[in-house]
C-alpha cells in the first residue's frame, strides 16, 4: 500500500511535468494561431503559463488518483465551463443572424470568445464541478423521492481526502490542506511582487524589473483575495475539525451541506486563479469601479470566484450555527461552552449575513460589464460610492471572521499550558459577541477619504474606537491569566504562537485607531502604514493562533506529534521576520510610501527599506517551509503520540488519538467549568 | 379526535382571515400611494403585512416550540425536523441581507423618485403572488391534515399563480417598461429595477421548481399527516418570497414620486 502510493506520487510528477509543459505548449499553439506567427516571446505568456499549471494540476491529480474525485470534478469543470461558453455564443450567434446582423463567432484576440461566453462558462463550470465530484447527488435524489443512506464513518486512507466525504473530520483536513496551499500561493505571489519592488535595476525612470505592470497589479490584487480565501479555508477547517468534537456531537447538522461547502471552494479557486490567465486585473482586491468597469476580463473571473467562494461562507455558517444550537452535549449550557465555540458561533453571524452583501457588490459590477447597467456610472444616475457601501458591509465584518476564530483558540488553549482557569470566562464568551456585533456599525471607516457623505464620518469613527473595548476584554483576560502562571521552562511551540498571537495582535490592535480617528486617516490612508497594521491584526489574530492550532491539534488528528526543534525553528524565524515587515511597512508609510503601486520615485529614499522588507518576506516563507517540512518528516516518523499529551480537560484529549471515526463511543456529559486547571478535583466532562 | 379536526378547520379558517387581511392592507397601501406616498406609511403597512407572513403563513413560532422526549435522539424524525427548520430559517435570514442590499441599491440610487410602471399591471402580479400564498398556505394546512388530494389541487393552484406571476414581471412588465424607455442599460433607475425584480423572478423560478418537485413527489404517495418536511421547507421558502415582494411593490410602484 505505501509502495504503491509512494510510487504512484512519483509517477504523478511525472505527469505534473509533462501536463505544464502540454499546457503551455497549447497555450503557444494558441497564441501563434490567433495572431498568425509566432515569436519565442509566446513562451512568457501568462495565459499559456495558467493553461499549463490547469493541464499540468489535472495530470498530477490523475497520476494519483485516477479518474475520480477532484480529478472528475476539474475535468467536468473545465468540460462545463466551455459548454456553457460555447451555449452562449451559439445563442448570441442565432439571435444575432436572425436579427439581421452579423456576429462574429470566435473573436480570436480576446480569448476566442466573448466576455458574457466566458462567465456563463464560468458559472456553469463551477456547477458541473461540483456534479463531477459528485456532491450534489444525494440532494437529486432526494428531490426525485428516493431515499439515502446515512453515511458510516469510516477510517479515512490517503484517496478518501481527495473526494468528497461526508465526515466532520476528514472535511476540516481537506479545508486546512486545501488553505495551506492557498497560503503558499498568496505567499508566492507576495514574494514576486515584492522583489519586484526590492529591485532597481534600472537607476532612473520607472522600473519594471522581472515583471510587467499588468502582472504586478493582477498579482497584489490576488495576493489579497487567495490569502482571505486561504483564511476563510483555513477557520472552517479548524471550526469544522473541532467544533462537533468540543461539544460531542458526532458530525455536523448537515453533512452533505457542509461537503458542498468545502467543494464549492475547489472551482472558486480555480476561477480566482484564473483570473491571471484572463488578462489579469488591476484594481487591487476590492474590485472598485469605476476602474473594474475597464479593466480585463480577468476582473470578471475573479467577481465569479469570489462569488462562487461566498456560497461556501453563507453554507458552513449556517451549518455550523444549526450544529451549536442543536448538537451539544448534555449539560452544556451556553456558559460551559468552550470559548472557541463560542467565537465560532459570533464569527458565523458575520459569516451568515454580511457575504450575501459582497455577493451583491460584485454581482452589480459584473452585470454593469455584461449588460450595461449603469448601477455606477455616475452619467447615467450610479453611484460608484454604492458599492464601496455594500463591499465593505461585508469586508470590514469579515476581518473579525479571521480574528475572531484565533481569537478563540488564544483563550482556549492559554489556560491549558499556564494550568490556570481562564480569567473572566463570561466576559471574554460576550466580547466575541459583542466584537461580531458592533463590527457590523463600522464599515464606512475605509471611505473616509471616498466623497461619502461627510455627516457620516464622526459616527463611524467612534463606532469603530468602541470595537476596542471587547477587544480589550479579551487581552485583560489573557494577561490575567497569564498572570502568575506555571509556565514550563521548555515553552511548548504551540504555547509560543500563541504569545506570539497575542503580541502581534497588540500591535496591529493599537495601530487600528489612528486609522479609525478620520484626522490621521485621511493622512495615513492608501499608505504602507495600512498595509503594516491590517498584515498584524491579520498575523495575530489569525496565522499565529492557526500554526498554535496546528501544533495543538495535530497530534489529535493524527496520533503523532509535530517536531518540537522545527517548530521553535519556524517560530523564531517567522516572528521576527515578520515584525520586521510590518515595522517597517508602517515606517515607510508613514514617510508616505503609497500601498498598491509597483514602482516608486528613488528620492524618497525608500530603496533600502524595500530591499529589508523583501528579505523579511522571504523569511516568513522560509518559515513556513520548515514547518511544511516539519509535517512531512512528522507524518513519516513511526513516533506515536496518542494520550493527552497537553494534560487538557477538553472532550477531544480524554479520548485515544487519533480520533476515532465515531468521535466519542457514549456520549458524555458536562458537569463542571470548561477551564478550572489548578483546581483540585474539578472536572469538565464525565466520559 | 374532534378536538383535532376543530383545530385543522381552525388553521384553514385562519388562512382566509390572513388573506383577506392582506388584501385589504394592500388596497390600503395603493390608497396611500395615490393619495401622498408617504414613505414613512408605506413602510409601516409592508412591515405589518411581512410581520402577519412571517406569523401566520411562515409560522416561525414553530422555531421555538418545546419538543417532546425524543429531542436528545438524532437520529428521531422530532430532532430532524426541528434541526431542519433551523436551517431553513438561518437560510431566510441569511438571502434576506441580500434583497435587503437591493432595497439599500434602490434608496441609494433613486431616492424618493421611482420609475414609470404600469401600475395595474403591477397590482395585478401582486394580487396573483398573494393569492398563490394563500393557497400554499392552504395546500400545507391540508397536508398536515392528511389530504393528499386536497394538498395536490391547492399546491398545483399556486404553482400555476406562481407562473402566472412569473410570466407577468418576465414577459409582460419587462418587455412593457423597455418600451416605454426604461431599460437595463439606460439609466440606474432601469437597472435597478430589472436587478430587483430580475432577483425576485430568479427566486420565485426557484420556489417553483421546488413546487413541482413536491407536486411530484405527492402524486408518487409521498409525505404523509406527520411526515411531510419538504413540504413545510417549500411552503416557507414560497412565503419568504412572497414576503420579499411585500417590500420590492411599494419600493418600485407607490413610494416617492415619479422620476423624469
Amino acid at each position: 500500500m505505501k509502495n504503491s502510493s509512494s510510487r504512484g506520487f512519483i509517477t504523478s510528477l511525472l505527469f505534473l511535468v509533462g501536463g505544464l509543459v502540454a499546457g503551455l505548449l497549447l497555450g503557444v499553439i494558441l497564441h501563434a494561431l490567433t495572431t498568425g506567427k509566432f515569436s519565442a516571446n509566446y513562451f512568457t505568456d501568462v495565459p499559456s503559463w495558467m493553461l499549463g499549471f490547469l493541464v499540468g494540476a489535472l495530470a498530477f491529480f490523475y497520476g494519483l488518483l485516477g479518474y475520480n474525485g477532484v480529478v472528475r470534478g476539474l475535468v467536468w469543470q473545465v468540460v462545463g465551463t466551455l459548454s456553457g461558453a460555447a451555449f452562449v455564443t451559439l445563442v448570441r450567434w442565432i439571435l444575432d443572424t436572425v436579427g439581421g446582423g452579423e456576429y462574429t463567432l470566435f473573436d480570436l484576440r480576446n480569448y476566442g470568445l466573448s466576455e458574457p461566453a466566458w462567465v456563463f462558462g464560468g458559472l456553469v463550470g463551477a456547477l458541473s464541478f461540483m456534479a463531477g465530484v459528485g456532491a450534489v447527488g444525494d440532494w437529486f435524489k432526494w428531490a426525485k423521492g428516493d431515499e439515502t443512506h446515512d453515511h458510516h464513518p469510516e477510517e479515512p486512507t490517503w484517496r478518501t481526502y481527495f473526494g468528497v466525504s461526508l465526515d466532520h473530520k476528514v472535511i476540516g483536513i481537506q479545508y486546512t490542506m486545501t488553505s495551506l496551499l492557498m497560503l503558499s500561493v498568496g505567499g508566492l505571489f507576495a514574494l514576486i511582487f515584492r522583489t519586484e519592488l526590492a529591485l532597481r535595476l534600472k537607476p532612473d525612470g520607472p522600473s519594471m524589473d522581472i515583471i510587467s505592470l499588468n502582472l504586478y497589479n493582477s498579482l497584489m490584487s490576488l495576493h489579497g483575495m487567495v490569502m482571505i480565501v486561504s483564511i476563510l479555508l483555513g477557520i472552517a477547517g479548524v471550526i469544522n475539525y473541532l467544533v462537533p468534537l468540543l461539544i460531542g456531537a458526532k458530525d455536523m447538522a448537515f453533512p452533505r451541506m457542509n461537503a458542498f461547502s468545502y467543494w464549492v471552494t475547489i472551482p472558486a479557486a480555480v476561477l480566482l486563479l484564473g483570473s491571471l490567465g484572463f488578462g489579469g486585473f488591476d484594481t487591487g482586491w476590492t474590485g472598485y469601479p469605476p476602474l473594474a468597469t475597464r479593466a480585463p476580463l480577468g476582473m470578471q473571473m475573479f467577481y465569479l470566484g469570489v462569488w462562487v467562494a461566498g456560497w461556501s461562507s453563507i453554507l458552513g455558517a449556517l451549518n455550523l450555527i444549526t450544529t451549536v444550537l442543536r448538537m451539544r452535549a448534555k449539560g452544556m449550557t451556553a456558559f460551559k461552552m468552550p470559548i472557541f465555540v463560542w467565537a465560532s458561533l459570533a464569527t458565523s453571524l458575520i459569516s451568515l449575513t454580511a457575504t450575501q452583501m459582497i455577493g451583491l457588490a460584485f454581482q452589480l459590477s459584473m452585470f454593469q460589464r455584461l449588460f450595461g447597467m449603469p448601477f455606477f456610472d455616475v452619467a447615467k444616475g450610479g453611484n460608484p460610492i454604492l458599492f464601496q457601501h455594500l463591499f465593505w458591509f461585508y469586508s470590514h465584518p469579515v476581518v473579525y471572521v479571521f480574528v475572531l476564530p484565533g481569537l478563540g483558540v488564544i483563550s482556549e488553549l492559554l489556560p491549558v499550558f499556564v494550568r490556570k482557569p481562564l480569567f473572566g470566562y463570561k466576559w471574554v464568551a460576550m466580547s466575541s459577541i459583542g466584537i461580531a456585533l458592533v463590527g457590523f456599525l463600522v464599515w464606512a471607516h475605509h471611505m473616509f477619504t471616498s466623497g461619502m457623505n461627510e455627516y457620516l464620518r464622526v459616527p463611524f469613527m467612534y463606532a469603530t474606537l468602541l470595537v476596542a473595548v471587547p477587544t480589550g476584554v479579551k487581552f485583560f483576560s489573557w494577561v490575567a491569566t497569564l498572570w502568575q502562571g506555571k509556565i514550563t521552562r521548555e515553552m511548548p511551540t504551540p504555547f509560543l504562537f500563541l504569545l506570539g498571537g497575542i503580541v502581534v495582535f497588540l500591535l496591529g490592535g493599537l495601530t487600528g485607531p489612528p486609522n479609525a480617528t478620520v484626522a490621521t486617516d485621511l493622512h495615513l490612508h492608501d499608505t504602507y502604514f495600512i498595509v503594516g497594521h491590517f498584515h498584524d491584526t491579520m498575523f495575530g489574530g489569525y496565522i499565529f493562533p492557526f500554526f498554535a492550532a496546528l501544533y495543538y491539534w495535530f497530534p489529535k488528528a493524527t496520533g503523532k506529534r509535530l517536531n518540537e526543534t522545527l517548530g521553535k525553528w519556524h517560530f523564531w524565524l517567522m516572528t521576527p521576520s515578520f515584525l520586521i515587515l510590518t515595522l517597517g511597512m508602517m515606517r515607510i508609510g508613514l514617510l508616505g510610501m503609497r500601498r498598491r503601486i509597483a514602482d516608486f520615485d528613488p528620492t524618497l529614499g525608500f530603496d533600502a527599506w524595500h530591499v529589508i522588507l523583501t528579505i523579511s518576506a522571504f523569511g516568513i516563507a522560509l518559515a513556513v517551509l520548515i514547518f511544511f517540512f516539519n509535517i512531512y518528516k512528522t507524518l513519516k516518523s513511526s513516533e506515536k503520540a496518542t494520550g493527552n499529551i497537553w494534560d487538557s480537560r477538553s472532550p477531544e484529549w480524554q479520548v485515544p488519538s487519533p480520533m476515532p471515526a465515531y468521535n466519542y463511543e457514549k456520549e458524555f456529559e458536562v458537569v463542571g467549568e470548561p477551564y478550572d486547571y489548578g483546581l483540585p478535583g474539578s472536572t469538565y466532562v464525565k466520559m | 379526535m374532534s378536538s383535532n379536526e376543530h383545530s385543522h378547520s381552525n388553521s384553514l379558517f385562519q388562512g382566509i382571515v390572513t388573506f383577506v387581511v392582506l388584501a385589504f392592507l394592500t388596497a390600503v397601501e395603493f390608497f396611500i400611494a395615490i393619495t401622498n406616498a408617504s414613505l414613512l406609511l408605506l413602510t409601516t403597512v409592508a412591515f405589518i403585512k411581512a410581520g402577519i407572513v412571517v406569523y401566520y403563513y411562515m409560522h416561525i413560532y414553530k422555531l421555538f416550540e418545546d419538543e417532546d422526549e425524543h429531542a436528545h435522539d438524532h437520529n428521531s424524525f422530532a430532532w430532524k425536523l426541528a434541526t431542519n427548520r433551523l436551517g431553513l430559517w438561518l437560510f431566510i435570514v441569511s438571502d434576506a441581507f441580500l434583497f435587503g442590499g437591493l432595497l439599500v441599491a434602490r434608496f441609494n440610487l433613486l431616492g424618493l423618485t421611482r420609475p414609470h410602471l404600469d401600475q395595474v399591471l403591477g397590482l395585478g402580479v401582486t394580487a396573483a403572488l398573494l393569492l398563490s400564498s394563500f393557497f400554499m398556505n392552504r395546500a400545507e394546512t391540508l397536508m398536515a391534515q392528511g389530504d393528499r388530494k386536497g394538498f395536490v389541487t391547492s399546491a398545483a393552484i399556486t404553482l400555476l399563480l406562481g407562473l402566472g406571476f412569473f410570466l407577468g414581471v418576465v414577459f409582460v412588465e419587462w418587455p412593457n417598461a423597455a418600451h416605454e424607455g426604461l431599460t437595463a442599460s439606460g439609466s440606474a433607475a432601469g437597472a435597478v429595477f430589472y436587478m430587483m425584480t430580475g432577483m425576485h423572478a430568479f427566486h420565485v423560478l426557484t420556489g417553483l421548481i421546488f413546487l413541482g418537485i413536491i407536486i411530484r413527489n405527492a402524486l408518487r404517495g409521498h409525505y404523509s399527516a406527520e411526515q411531510h418536511w419538504a413540504v413545510e421547507a417549500a411552503t416557507v421558502y414560497w412565503h419568504f418570497v412572497d414576503v420579499v415582494w411585500i417590500f420590492f411593490y411599494p419600493a418600485l410602484y407607490l413610494i416617492g414620486r415619479l422620476g423624469g
